[in-house]
């Protein structure tokens, strides 16, 4: 078979000890900045690109690439066992996570969250190898239309999966998508509450954000507690996912994966999205979705799962279109370039070493990590044991350090600490920091694709629904949206019915 | 986890606070010594970037570090400061002490076309910095989607449809030699900003507009690919990556729009500092590495002095205000 050789090629490229060793380094990089909030794949790539100068540029990218992945692995530890989700895609891992870790049972979530990012990342790449050129197209299908149609499902996601009351998810899903317009107009330039400071002309980051409201505020929140009453410490057990959760995640690794495959190709945003679709698929799914929110093993799962196979699917558009879906791959495209290589539709005919040598590494890599992560897992649970004095300081230390390595800015300190008071007090007064984070992450993609939309369709609405994949999502939105109230007078009408029909 | 975090956290913070630690005493020495003019450099050079890493401004920054490091035997640390296309950065570093410790990577268009854009008191000029040397040029180019046909100017000019075309940003040089471009070949179109190279080249590769100016380096592995169309580049000669496609002012108009980036320091730095630091980006301009990666990365070197930087961007600061006023174009929207 043609199309096996160059792959099976791709193996013995990946099995040299050479790129072995360097896929190891990179997963181990990926891992460890993984856990600290702040300094991303991005930037940990753009500033250990100079040392892949003197080696092969196979195995600088395999290294490169490790480093991105293994980050997805990293992130998941800190939201599940500090509160401290460190990119976008991983927040709603905090939702049931950080409650699983609150019930002794860390170990669970970590345990599932391992074995669905692995098959996740390993179905992503499988899809990858046969399916690449044809699904690469997708991405350009995607015009200012069709991510303002996704946009809005998210946002309609956002008030579906929070937890707390209806309305207070709502309030806080507004004052999100206010603070997405802090910042200079990328339209015309006008300044937007920024009250003449240019550190706010870019706006501000997620990860103040997420750190303050998640992070520091759940401290805060935790000292006044153990003022009120000293609550014994939750029991940490070191417990296994069980036989019953693997079953019970079974079905939300599986959606997870081919959720997070798809949404991942989409450039900006798609990990993110993925992350919240599947959460919010797996709650429609539940039983009882009442238990969502307070320690469901699938909501951990799913989303861990669909943002482990969107990293690894946000490799198609660069290595068979040489579009860079995001931040990190613009830099690996960088690196590329670097190294002689220009990526782009003709990298696999002219360049099947280099091709099939870097996803191939990503079996070996995504193995390594689980081989990596399960023993970890015993170790990092541990952290619970640590008193609260201890840790809480030592986590707001992660989180101030993580806010600074953002762009080396006291400015995002004091954010944090702004953001973290804000925390503290929305958690007392019942409101969920989770519908404002997601609808300020969705609040720019929103936006700016309304607007450059009305510009492209020259300010005619009707082209939203003329267009195949914004009108679908269109009427997805719609049903989603309306779905719900429908069933609910039908059922209220069946039920007068029926007492009408009994009262006759 | 606790112990490798941490010790995580001192490999990765250890560069940036030892260096903070290390350049702010290091400012202290040079301060007392720069008279004498032999204590330079007292410590680390560090070079601010107002864009993030992994950007061609942060590329551009990383591969002079390392030159002026092996030239300077010290090290000389890159540290990104994004914000506000790098008026940010650049008014901290304007403020800093003279005394050639601190240096920033400068952008042409922060100086010549953001003021276009924005208030007046964002604007950043080279009044306050010593600009030391150029570095190189990074030309602009037009491209069309394969679908528009478009294959010429005179194409896009004949065309009847209501034209989309994409910019890299608000104030940057895509939107201005496009909008320039357009005004003087009486081109109707509407512009559709994207946040930056990369989305913009997306929507002209999957036709969702017409036409973009992209920056050559991310257009070029496109155009070689055929996915898009290049029309004409926006260099005063034609770059010698694209020799076949002709220029703006070959086609006839008036529009030489181009990035360029320079080295400065604050102003004020002591003459002996300010010849070293010429010196050392000389030895950086003659390295091999250096002129590998700048054809690696599709950038003409641009290897002019301090002097000429200031002179040539203050005049095309005048020639694009003159321009946008003649042709009565706002960067801001309507």
């Amino acid at each position: 078979m043609d199309f096996f050789d160059p792959v099976l090629n791709g193996f013995g490229v990946v099995l040299d000890p050479q790129n072995l060793l360097y896929c190891l380094m990179g997963v181990v990089i990926g891992m460890l900045i993984g856990v600290l909030p702040g300094l991303g794949p991005a930037a940990t790539i753009a500033i250990l690109l100079p040392l892949t100068y003197g080696i092969d540029p196979v195995t600088a990218i395999i290294m490169l690439a490790g480093i991105f992945y293994g980050a997805q692995y990293g992130g998941t530890i800190t939201s599940v066992l500090l509160r401290l989700p460190g990119e976008a895609s991983s927040v709603v891992t905090v939702f049931d996570g950080y409650v699983l870790a609150k019930q002794g049972k860390a170990g669970t979530a970590l345990g599932i969250a391992a074995i669905g990012s692995f098959i996740g990342g390993t179905v992503a790449i499988i899809g990858l190898t046969f399916l690449a050129p044809l699904v690469a197209s997708f991405a350009l299908d995607f015009g200012p239309p069709e991510y303002t149609a996704l946009a809005l499902v998210g946002i309609l996601l956002v008030a579906t999966i929070s937890g707390g009351t209806k309305i207070k998810a709502l309030i806080a899903a507004a004052v999100g998508l206010l603070l997405a317009t802090v910042g200079r107009d990328v339209f015309t330039g006008a300044e937007r509450f920024t009250f003449g400071n240019l550190s706010l002309a870019d706006g501000i980051d997620f990860v103040p954000i997420a750190m303050g409201l998640f992070g520091i505020g759940e401290i805060l929140y935790n000292l006044e507690e153990r003022h009120r009453a000293v609550s014994a410490p939750a029991k940490v057990a070191n417990v296994w996912p069980s036989r019953a959760d693997l079953r019970k995640s079974s079905g939300a690794i599986g959606r997870g994966s081919v959720l997070g495959f798809f949404l991942g190709i989409l450039p900006g945003g798609g990990a993110t999205i993925s992350s919240m679709v599947s959460y919010a698929v797996e709650k429609k799914r539940a039983k009882d979705p009442s238990r969502f929110g307070k320690g469901a093993v699938e909501g951990v799962a799913g989303p861990e799962t669909a943002n482990n196979a969107a990293a690894t699917s946000s490799f198609i558009p660069l290595l068979t279109l040489g579009i860079p879906a995001n931040a990190t791959m613009a830099i690996i495209f960088g690196a590329l370039l670097i190294h002689g290589i220009t990526p782009g539709p003709q990298l696999i005919s002219e360049d099947p070493e280099l091709f099939w040598g870097v996803v191939n590494s990503m079996y070996i890599g995504n193995i390594l990590l689980l081989i990596l992560s399960i023993p970890l897992v015993g170790l990092f649970v541990k952290i619970l044991r640590v008193r609260a004095a201890i840790l809480a300081p030592i986590t707001a230390l992660i989180t101030i350090l993580g806010a600074y390595t953002i762009r080396n800015s006291m400015f995002d300190v004091l954010l944090v600490v702004l953001f973290g008071a804000l925390g503290y007090l929305m958690k007392k007064f019942g409101f969920e920091p989770g519908p404002l984070v997601l609808a300020f992450v969705l609040g720019e993609l929103l936006e700016s694709n309304l607007r450059r939309s009305l510009l492209v369709l020259e300010g005619d609405v009707s082209g939203f629904l003329t267009r195949p994949i914004s009108a679908t999502l269109l009427v997805i939105f719609v049903l989603v949206a309306v779905g719900p109230m429908i069933k609910s007078a039908l059922a209220r009408r069946q039920h007068d019915t029926t007492r009408v029909n009994a009262d006759s | 986890m606790k112990a490798s975090s941490t010790r995580r956290t001192l490999i990765t913070t250890t560069a940036a606070a030892g260096v903070l630690a290390l350049s702010a005493c290091g400012g202290n020495v040079a301060g007392g010594s720069a008279e004498s003019g032999e204590a330079f450099p007292s410590g680390p050079v560090t070079i601010t970037v107002g864009q993030d890493a992994g950007g061609s401004t942060d590329r551009i920054a990383r591969a002079v570090a390392e030159g002026m490091a092996e030239d300077l035997g010290v090290a000389v640390p890159v540290v990104n400061k994004a914000g506000a296309n790098g008026a940010l950065a650049t008014k901290e570093v304007a403020a800093m002490e003279a005394d050639g410790q601190n240096l920033i990577l400068l952008n042409a268009s922060l100086i010549t076309i953001t003021p276009l854009a924005v208030g007046e008191d964002e604007a950043v000029n080279l009044d306050n910095l010593d600009v030391i040397a150029g570095l190189s040029q990074d030309d602009y180019v037009l491209v069309a989607s394969p679908e528009s046909g478009f294959e010429t100017l005179a194409d896009i000019q004949e065309s009847t449809e209501e034209l989309n075309f994409g910019t890299t940003g608000v104030g940057t040089g895509s939107q201005l030699a496009q909008a320039v471009l357009f005004a003087q070949a009486e081109i109707d179109g509407t512009a559709v900003p994207f946040d930056s190279g990369s989305p913009a080249l997306t929507a002209v590769m999957g036709d969702q507009v017409d036409v973009a100016t992209i920056q050559l380096g991310e257009a070029l592995p496109q155009i070689e690919a055929g996915t898009v169309t290049p029309i004409v580049t926006f260099a005063e000669e034609r770059p010698e990556f694209l020799p076949d496609t002709p220029t703006a002012i070959e086609e006839g108009y008036e529009v030489p729009v181009s990035q360029y980036r320079a080295l400065a320091a604050p102003k004020g730095l002591p003459e002996d500092v300010k010849e070293r630091l010429i010196e050392s980006v000389q030895s950086v301009r003659d390295s091999e590495t250096y002129q590998e990666f700048n054809q690696q990365n599709i950038l003409t070197p641009w290897e002019v002095t301090g002097e000429e930087v200031v002179e040539e961007w203050n005049a095309l600061a005048e020639q694009y205000k003159a321009l946008v006023e003649e042709y009565d174009i706002s960067l801001s929207g309507e």
